[in-house]
């Protein structure tokens, strides 16, 4: 894990002495809340519905167990025992009073953590494949170069007043599990023929009320330009994307505007222009901070198969969750654990302090100290012996963590939606609990197989339902919540903007309407090993369709 | 509004202070007399005579909004004493780019002003990006300035003006300092 040296210390404690500053004088009356707005937003904290909120980043959703126990004691001390962690790898803490906002960023600057960059329209907390440096299937760990990019990104000179905010994420592996292609950049770190490193350079890509995939500008940059032609692309949005309407800032606006072949050749010449400044960057340095990330010294433990198989044997319970939490790691005596934080008919993403103390204290033992918040709203163990497997599930059931859901159909994505948030038209977060009442069923889930439902409360669709393969958006229509449904959506490598399906269903029907595509994906699969996305991409909407509406209007 | 602040507003303030603008703005050449130092609109100043911008009894001095392109000026900036970039509202960043592009590209000599609503938290971020003066509305901001209160970082993580590497650090890295 990158670790603080003096340079970043300095720095992060600088920008929260500025802050108690600030804060001091907006409880003293010295600034208006208008005046203070842009001041608060800079240090991630937001107004909602019924309080001050605070934004953490975690960058690239990496932390220690001594940080996440310090989001733990956070939650307890000055929330009401809860964090809700994000679909930006970062975690939110919904009651804090302002008068504390100090004491808890100087919490947090004590392990080296802080909130700054988490709203503005600024470079936002910078993503990665959550199973980062660990998955079997990846090229090269990513996050040297996403923590390359957030410390160039912080406290931009040039960067800080963007049309709107901007997005990066960076996947190392082919099979992209940090939706590179619905994020302003998108980087695919990967091996040329030669054998080298680069990156595959996609911008444009955003969901939002206008969703859209991103276009790929370059096939392979060398690591060393990452700098500078990150530069030439923001430079380029920064000067020419739109400032006169915020629904068309983004630059996927100004992508699809100006055309992907335009954009490319200006990226291209502003390249050109800065492509050997100072920002290129030395073998060396990008080897120091590479040095941060280097796959833990793993003791070999072959003993873990001859355990883990009795232990499947001995417990159904145990062996499905190895099936659906456990992901092959590149060490094969160990695996990548997910926790999920979707227990049936829970709060997606929330977590209480003890459980966030409890998976801290399980990484520090069984983990190799690390842990991961993935974008899916669950947390990740990366470096679990096989052998360590049976006693870290034990662990995980003892306070509600060791549901066997991971990719299923109650492993749901939801936004806070109206309970929450000022922006929202309709409630995400009951429905999501209804939805995964009604599937909870381990056989029926296991049954169903792998699918993302992903549910937002209004059009900003920070509850990701455009690449949900079946995606909810909720919207108010005369006083009432409704709920709007598109199939087909995918934010993997075959990336794929949902398909809305017809009118909406009101908040007593959606479940049902759920449930009526799901049975109907049961019905005209091939077989089980044909996913729900695989037989939409197959059949298209007119079978769902079909049973949506034609049956709504039977049952009518 | 504090007496500091009211005999600040008008003035221009570099890094060394406030001092005295010795610029007029103006919306035609004509309406200047005979003033010294001028500042035109870019429409206004590129409809000018070569024999014009470039006379040497008076400094003429351009200004760009943020929607205006640089690309007419930059064949042209060793003839120009002054460009002023406007920030008619502190969210609109176009200017910052403009500047690195001016300032670090094409190596413009010419003095580079910072003109509008600047808030006291940019004013750093203008020095670094190239800006050599502003002229401020925002009374906080003229305050603050007028206290050298500047709101800077320790340190910075990208290269910008008015910085410099520190041996062994990384290579994005800069410490404030010439």
């Amino acid at each position: 894990m990158y670790r603080y040296d003096e340079f970043d210390h300095a720095f992060v404690s600088a920008r929260v002495e500025q802050f108690k500053d600030q804060v001091e004088r907006r409880l003293a009356g010295e600034l208006t809340e208008e005046q203070f707005r842009p001041l608060r937003l800079m240090n991630g904290v937001y107004l909602q519905l019924h309080a001050y909120m605070l934004r953490v980043a975690i960058p690239y959703g990496t932390l220690s167990g001594r940080q996440m126990h310090k989001l733990a004691h956070i939650a307890r001390r000055y929330d009401r025992g809860y964090g809700h962690f994000t679909t930006r790898q970062n975690i939110q803490y919904n009651w804090p009073a302002l008068s504390d906002m100090p004491a808890v960023l100087d919490e947090l600057a004590s392990v080296e953590m802080h909130a700054l960059q988490t709203s503005g329209n600024c470079i936002r907390n910078v993503t990665a494949d959550h199973f980062a440096g660990a998955a079997a299937d990846e090229a090269a760990d990513p996050r040297p170069y996403a923590e390359i990019l957030r410390q160039w990104s912080s406290m931009h000179p040039e960067f800080s007043y963007l049309p709107r905010k901007f997005k990066i994420a960076v996947t190392g592996a082919d099979r992209d599990r940090a939706a590179i292609q619905v994020h302003d950049i998108g980087l695919h770190l990967k091996k040329n023929e030669a054998g080298e490193l680069g990156f595959a350079v996609y911008i444009g890509g955003g969901q939002g009320r206008t969703p859209m995939v991103a276009k790929k500008i370059r096939d392979f940059l060398p690591i060393e330009d990452l700098l500078t032609y990150t530069t030439a692309i923001v430079r380029v949005y920064n000067l020419n994307g739109r400032r006169d309407n915020k629904y068309k800032a983004r630059i996927k606006i100004l992508v699809h505007e100006t055309g992907t072949e335009e954009i490319t050749r200006q990226v291209e010449t502003e390249w050109q222009a800065i492509k050997d400044t100072d920002l290129k960057m030395p073998q060396q340095d990008v080897d120091a901070i590479d040095n941060y990330f280097r796959m833990p010294n793993l003791p070999q433990r072959p003993e873990g198969w001859s355990q883990l198989a009795a232990a499947r044997k001995a417990d159904a319970s145990f062996a499905r969750w190895v099936d659906q939490n456990v992901t092959p790691h590149k060490n094969p005596d160990y695996g990548v654990v997910t926790i999920s934080l979707k227990p049936i008919g829970g709060i997606p993403g929330d977590a209480t302090d003890a459980q966030m103390d409890l998976v801290a204290d399980i990484a520090e033992k069984f983990s190799n100290d690390e842990i991961r918040v993935s974008h899916e709203q669950n947390l990740v163990l990366p470096h679990v012996a096989i052998a360590d497997l049976r006693i870290v599930y034990d662990l995980l059931l003892t306070d509600g963590l060791a549901t066997a859901n991971a990719g299923l159909i109650t492993d749901i994505i939801a936004c806070p939606g109206l309970d929450y948030c000022a922006l929202a038209n309709a409630r995400s977060i009951p429905v999501a609990q209804r939805i995964s009442e009604r599937f909870g069923k381990p056989e029926r889930q296991a049954d169903i197989g792998e699918l993302k439902i992903k549910i937002s409360g209004c059009i900003n669709a920070c509850g990701h339902h455009h690449v949900g393969h079946i995606g909810i958006l909720g919207v108010e229509k005369k006083g009432e919540e409704l709920y709007q449904i598109s199939l087909g959506g995918s934010g993997d490598e075959i990336c794929t903007i949902g398909d809305i399906t017809g009118r909406g269903f009101s908040s007593e029907e959606i479940v049902d309407a759920v449930e009526t595509i799901v049975d109907r994906y049961l019905l005209v699969r091939t077989d089980k090993e044909e996913n729900f996305l695989a037989t939409y991409r197959r059949l298209g909407a007119a079978p769902f369709k079909d049973a949506l509406y034609n049956e709504t209007a039977n049952a009518a | 509004m504090s007496d500091i602040t009211a005999s600040a507003a008008g003035e221009l303030w570099g890094r060394e202070g406030f001092r005295e603008d010795p610029y007029i703005v103006a919306e035609t050449l004509e309406e200047t007399g005979d003033a010294p130092a001028v500042i035109l609109p870019l429409a206004v100043w590129l409809g000018l005579e070569e024999s014009v911008r470039s006379e040497t009894n008076r400094k003429i001095g351009v200004s760009v909004a943020p929607g205006e392109s640089i690309d007419p000026l930059l064949p042209l900036l060793d003839t120009i004493p002054l460009i002023a970039l406007q920030f008619p509202a502190f969210n609109d960043g176009r200017s910052y780019s403009k500047a690195d592009i001016l300032k670090n590209q094409h190596q413009f000599k010419g003095e580079l002003r910072a003109v509008g609503d600047v808030l006291i938290d940019q004013v750093a971020y203008m020095l670094r990006t190239g800006f050599d003066t502003m002229k401020v509305t925002h009374a906080v901001t003229l305050t603050r300035l007028a206290e050298h209160n500047l709101h800077d970082a320790p340190g910075y993580y990208q290269p910008g003006r008015g910085s410099h590497t520190v041996p062994g650090a990384y290579s994005w890295r800069r410490v404030p300092g010439a």
